[in-house]
């Protein structure tokens, strides 16, 4: 849990077990009894030439301290706007349009460009995907954590130095590689760097923006494991957002699953995982290949996500659900919560049991060849 | 026509390491990149296997090697029980580039954007389809995309790849295979750009192909779960070598390699921990060493937790472990099985 004694902006030296407390006061405005960030209604549109695209319609949840939220769902389902929204790291054509962002209860989205600096980096942080394309190809990789220490901290250069190193050791990088280029490192080291740096200025929370998805089942498996001990270690609170349900399931308490820029369903991840309700977490659920499962019973969804400049009226995931009704194409189905599980599907009106109503799955794929047993191998 | 379609003996792969123009024009090397180091595999038809492999596991280019895109340093390639090792020019290799198709990951960089589909699916029959009429070309290539399930056919034809969906240029792709009636389809990460929900529908229509041609594949991936839902047999690969190779069910459920079985335990799953049914998980330290420098013995020794003085010096071949399974490891020569691995941490 964050520290929240008034600690000053210090040069001396920090071990990486004080990584994890505040270096600096909260914001003056900050409210403690608040929750750690609180997204109410928030909405995000990109202009384009063809209309007004609405990539995140109305998105609600709230991270508590020390807590890991996943956010999943397709391409073009609003994740990464959503994530961007918060600090507001948005494509020039891009505009919240309503909403708040409240951060120790302070809203973020009226806030200045310049008065927003105070916050990104040093509250929120993001660890990018492609951590080719986010590092500096011709700087150290030590340097380039080392500069935003020094530039946001104003610290000593030899300070930032020496703090950039213990960040990498923190997240696993021999000292003597920090010395080394980008490109001298492996996909995993990179992304090992990308997250020292996003610790650089001792955030409250890391996002991270498809964090594994580039990587080798084992190097993923490896940097899913450092991001659970820095979350311990330092109290950090996380945001995942991936495709990848079996991260979500893995690494975080809480899941919210996106689909066309709207939250289907949000709570615990033990609950929603292994009683879904919405129809489309249920799809995704069993379409997903597992090798625990039963071979070949992969479901599909059938259609694709709907044109988000004109997005269907009434359930967005309609058109493509098996359990629709006539009601489904018409109203947009209110949020509603049953045991801590948050749905948005007219099959679980409020006041119902919210019992989950199971989706019918595709048959089996084609049976497999005939299995010449006994043949020994080439 | 025999059972074996595709047979590769002792296939090794060997790039040269030029530090420089220099080095380059001398035809002088500072090393070798062992990319394929020795590899036994073959494919029945009709079947599906699966190359397993982290990257730089060498199964790239051990497709690349089956549809000639990359010469082989030594081994065999046997293609219906023709030796079509030597095969680089003349009709022969034309002929064989019609049986013998690959798939590659990225639609983005395999599709033309200014080239229609129609003219994309029909170009392997410009260049390998002989002789053809204008009437007879637009018949095949109809023919290829309502078999990759891009209906109706005429309507898809002329459009450009921009218009489409991600799963429909993937579709695409498989309809510039299609239209050559290939016997043996190498697809290299088919579906790894797509979604979850789009996903299984390619999967699905890969397997449908097979009942409908009689296809086989090689099917290349990274990912053990797709293996797993897709193919009749899985080899893995580590640095260069099949560590293991048997049917999926046996490899999955009762890996003999512990390179697999770490594989294994790490597979992502839609299980949470909490919920149980998790089995301990095997994080292997450190990462796969790069194949200028391949360990001594058993390739993989410096990572396994159950290595021992004989993996140091001495590489094992693939032991029979019984029920067409077969794996690379000291420990399981004369059938015996795998003691149990020990969890370890990052």
């Amino acid at each position: 849990m964050t520290d929240e004694t008034q600690l000053a902006p210090t040069t001396t030296p920090v071990t990486p077990r004080a990584l994890g407390r505040r270096q600096w006061p909260l914001p003056k405005l900050a409210d403690p009894a608040a929750p750690l960030l609180e997204v109410d209604n928030l909405t995000t549109q990109f202009a384009l030439p063809s209309g007004a695209v609405h990539a995140v319609d109305g998105v609600s949840f709230r991270l508590d301290y020390g807590e890991a939220l996943g956010i999943a769902g397709e391409s073009g389902c609003g994740k990464t706007t959503t994530a961007l929204s918060l600090v507001r790291l948005l494509p020039a054509n891009a505009r919240i349009t309503s909403g708040s962002v409240r951060l120790y209860g302070i809203d973020l989205v009226p806030k200045s460009e310049n008065a927003l600096r105070r916050y990104r980096w040093r509250e929120i942080s993001i660890v990018f995907q492609g951590a080719m394309n986010a590092l500096n190809p011709v700087q150290r990789v030590q340097d380039q954590i080392a500069e935003p220490i020094q530039e946001r901290l104003s610290v000593s250069p030899r300070a930032a130095r020496k703090r950039a190193a213990e960040l990498l050791e923190l997240v696993g990088i021999p000292k003597k590689r920090g010395s080394a280029y980008p490109h001298e490192l492996s996909g995993g080291m990179r992304q090992r760097a990308m997250i020292a740096m996003a610790l650089a200025c001792d955030p409250a929370i890391v996002i991270g923006d498809e964090p594994t998805t580039a990587l080798d089942v084992m190097v993923q498996a490896q940097i899913l494991a450092l991001l659970e001990r820095l979350r311990d270690q330092l109290g950090l609170s996380l945001i995942l957002i991936t495709h990848d349900l079996s991260v979500i399931a893995e690494t975080c308490d809480r899941v919210l699953v996106m689909y066309a820029g709207k939250v289907a369903e949000e709570g615990p991840v033990p609950d929603v995982f292994t009683r879904p309700r919405h129809p489309y977490t249920q799809k995704l659920l069993s379409a997903f290949p597992n090798i625990r499962a039963d071979r070949r019973t992969l479901d599909v969804i059938p259609g694709s996500p709907p044109d988000l400049r004109t997005p269907p009226p009434g359930c967005r995931f309609a058109p493509r659900c098996p359990l629709a009704m006539p009601v489904c194409s018409q109203v947009v189905p209110p949020e509603v919560t049953f045991d801590g599980v948050r749905v948005a599907c007219h099959l679980y009106p409020a006041g119902s049991s919210g019992q989950p109503v199971p989706v019918p799955l595709a048959p089996p794929i084609a049976a497999a060849a005939p299995d010449p047993a006994g043949e020994s191998v080439a | 026509m025999t059972d074996e379609l595709l047979r590769l003996d002792g296939l090794k792969v060997h790039f040269p390491i030029r530090s420089g123009a220099f080095d380059t024009v001398l035809g002088r090397s500072t090393g070798v990149v062992r990319a394929v180091d020795g590899i036994d595999l073959a494919i029945r038809r009709g079947e599906v296997l699966a190359l397993v492999g982290e990257s730089g596991s060498g199964k790239t280019t051990t497709g690349r090697v089956v549809v000639k895109l990359t010469r082989q340093t030594a081994g065999r390639v046997t293609f219906d029980g023709r030796d079509v090792s030597h095969l680089w020019a003349g009709p022969s290799l034309r002929e064989y580039r019609r049986r013998v198709q690959i798939i590659f990951q990225d639609p983005y960089e395999t599709l033309n954007p200014k080239q229609t589909i129609g003219d994309f699916v029909a170009e392997p029959l410009v260049v390998g389809g002989g002789r053809l009429t204008v009437r007879d070309r637009a018949a095949k290539v109809a023919r290829a995309l309502e078999s990759a399930g891009l209906r109706p056919a005429d309507q898809f034809a002329t459009r450009y790849p921009h218009e489409l969906s991600g799963g429909q240029r993937q579709r695409v792709v498989i309809a510039g295979a299609l239209v050559m009636d290939p016997e043996l389809v190498v697809a290299d990460e088919p579906v790894s750009m797509l979604d979850v929900s789009i996903r299984t529908e390619l999967l699905r229509l890969m397997l449908e192909l097979r009942e409908a041609r009689g296809l086989t594949y090689l099917f290349i991936t990274h990912d053990l779960s797709l293996a797993w839902v897709l193919a009749d047999r899985i080899a893995v690969m580590y640095l260069g070598k099949v560590m293991e190779i048997g049917p999926a069910e046996r490899v999955i459920r009762d890996p003999h390699n512990p390179y697999t079985k770490a594989l294994v335990s790490v597979s992502p799953t839609t299980t949470p921990p909490s919920s149980g049914g998790r089995t301990r998980r095997t994080i292997l330290v450190g990462e796969t060493p790069d194949a200028a420098h391949v360990p001594t013995g058993c390739r993989f020794h410096p990572r396994c937790p159950l290595a021992f003085e004989r993996c140091r010096v001495e590489e094992p071949p693939l032991f029979d472990v019984g029920a067409g399974q077969a794996a690379a490891c000291w420990l399981v020569e004369g059938g015996r099985s795998l003691p149990v691995l020990p969890p370890t941490g990052q």
